[in-house]
């Protein structure tokens, strides 16, 4: 047993864990549901639909046009293969101009209770900066744990930039997701790997991708794994452990 | 003035300018010096920047260097396909490799251009918060099998971007007032300026529109201090339309 806390204790073996009955929200693209990696994984597929200022959700076909949702998807059900996984699609045909569906979907998730949910997105329109703010405070009071994928471009992205009610994630050289580190002085806080990682793509293939992007799933599995055990975890009590857990990966290294 | 000398002081005014081009033709120029050396950099030869497609989110080559520019100009990008596609519409930058393994993909592009498409980066172009096109590098100098991008590159691609994102806002701008140039210039051509001119008028929106400026332009001629007040009530209303606008949920359930 492993004590991170004065109530959080992790057990020796959490690693070998698989995710199950933890439900992940894939807020992207969509998910491929077809793909042999994520065949019987996928929970709900809905997609963002937007008439004037309002946005609903219907059900998907789970396809995905662009490939990203899938790869993030992939990345998640390798290390944690029986979480319960659902798509919300904010990006494609149906859902120009992204920033409303991005901000409606993060609220589904939300509103659905998601416990965790994974934004390889971001936005860097500063009219979204305060509903977004007010959104990603709900989803901590709510207990839902919001990981996001930080920009490595000169001007900040929200959400990663926010360093208090979410998990910002950059990518790292690094290439096993439980050697996962983090970084201090700085919004983004964790490390992991995001460099030529091997995942499933669209249409049944497989890509090496290189971004922010697919790091974020990879923190997002590991938090999978540790709420199987303790599916009570509060955002500060797995941003605590992902800490302590990190703390001791760069003292291994 | 008479009608007559009014087409005649337009047509001398248009005559002395060489519309077509006269504006874009020095910034896509530069754009394209600027792609070269960002190719140069990330050790590519193919380079693109990709722009969206009249009032749609479909995208289309702006420039492109390397072996098959000509062809790609002729090519558009469905809305949220392709690495592009997705790249526009998230704002997420990402690197691909063996794009080639899968040819679903990249088929419909590289059918049109002859191509083989094999790794990919592309980083979003960003201006004042808005994404307005892409920075993509396709494959590598030499010969196949080409080595992915790297997270170096990735970030010398960010800066470029910034560089880039200002010349392409320009270009579109400088487009805009080209097609102006061109409209007045045909309706000269015709001897139809006035009528031309008086439809722009008597649209119901427009002459509403002209009314508002000539209210504001007659009350800011009064003085520093009526031309004060007069933006800071406009101010406030815009203010207020802002927020009777903003709808208390994203989500129409």
């Amino acid at each position: 047993m492993t004590l991170l806390g004065e109530n959080l204790i992790l057990s020796e073996d959490w690693k070998t864990r698989t995710g199950r009955g933890v439900s992940v929200a894939v807020i992207d693209s969509g998910v491929d549901i077809m793909h042999p990696d994520l065949s019987g994984k996928l929970r709900e597929s809905v997609e963002a639909v937007t008439e004037g200022n309002k946005v609903s959700f219907v059900a998907a076909d789970g396809t995905d046009a662009a490939g990203h949702g899938t790869a993030c998807a992939g990345i998640i059900a390798r290390i944690a293969p029986d979480a319960d996984l659902y798509s919300i699609k904010v990006l494609g045909a149906n859902a120009a101009g992204a920033g409303m569906p991005f901000l409606a979907g993060l609220e589904y998730a939300i509103k659905r209770r998601f416990k965790v949910v994974n934004l390889s997105l971001g936005t860097t329109k500063p009219q979204y900066v305060a509903p977004l703010r007010d959104l990603l405070d709900r989803a901590y009071t709510a207990g839902c744990i919001v990981v996001a994928a930080a920009n490595n471009l000169p001007q900040p992205s929200f959400p990663s930039v926010f360093s208090s009610s979410l998990i910002s994630v950059v990518k790292g050289e690094m290439q096993n997701p439980f050697e996962f580190s983090f970084r201090y002085g700085d919004v983004i806080e964790l490390v992991a790997p995001g460099i030529n990682v091997h995942t499933a793509w669209t249409g049944g293939g497989y890509r090496q991708l290189t971004g922010n992007s697919f790091a974020c799933p990879q923190i997002v599995g590991i938090i999978a794994l540790l709420l199987e055990d303790n599916p009570n975890l509060t955002p500060f009590q797995v941003k605590s452990a992902l800490y302590a857990i990190a703390q001791q990966n760069l003292a291994v290294a | 003035m008479d009608s007559t000398n009014l087409d005649e002081k337009f047509r001398s005014v248009i005559e002395t300018v060489d519309v077509a081009n006269a504006l874009t033709a020095p910034l896509t120029r530069s754009i394209e010096n600027l792609l070269r050396l960002a190719a140069a950099e990330v050790n590519s030869d193919e380079g693109s920047v990709i722009v969206r497609d009249g009032a749609g989110n479909d995208l289309r080559f702006l420039v492109a260097v390397g072996e098959v520019a000509a062809k790609l100009r002729e090519v558009r990008i469905p809305q949220g396909k392709g690495i592009a596609g997705f790249v526009f519409s998230s704002g997420q930058p990402m690197a691909v490799a063996d794009v080639g393994q899968d040819a679903n993909f990249y088929a419909e592009i590289d059918q049109q251009t002859g191509y083989s498409t094999q790794t990919v980066l592309a980083t979003p172009l960003r201006f004042d918060g808005e994404i307005i096109g892409v920075l993509e590098f396709v494959n590598r100098i030499g010969e196949p099998p080409y080595a992915p991008f790297t997270p170096d590159e990735m970030d010398k691609a960010a800066l470029f971007a910034e560089a880039i994102s200002s010349l392409v806002d320009a270009h579109e701008s400088a487009a805009l007032l080209e097609s102006l140039c061109a409209k007045i210039a045909e309706n000269c051509e015709k001897t139809d300026l006035r009528k031309w001119l008086a439809t722009v008028r008597t649209a119901p929106s427009h002459r509403e529109l002209l009314e508002i400026a000539l209210l504001v332009r007659e009350l800011s001629q009064t003085g520093d201090a009526e031309r004060k007040v007069c933006r800071e009530v406009l101010e406030s209303f815009v203010r207020y339309a802002e927020l009777k606008t903003k709808p208390e949920s994203f989500l129409s359930f």
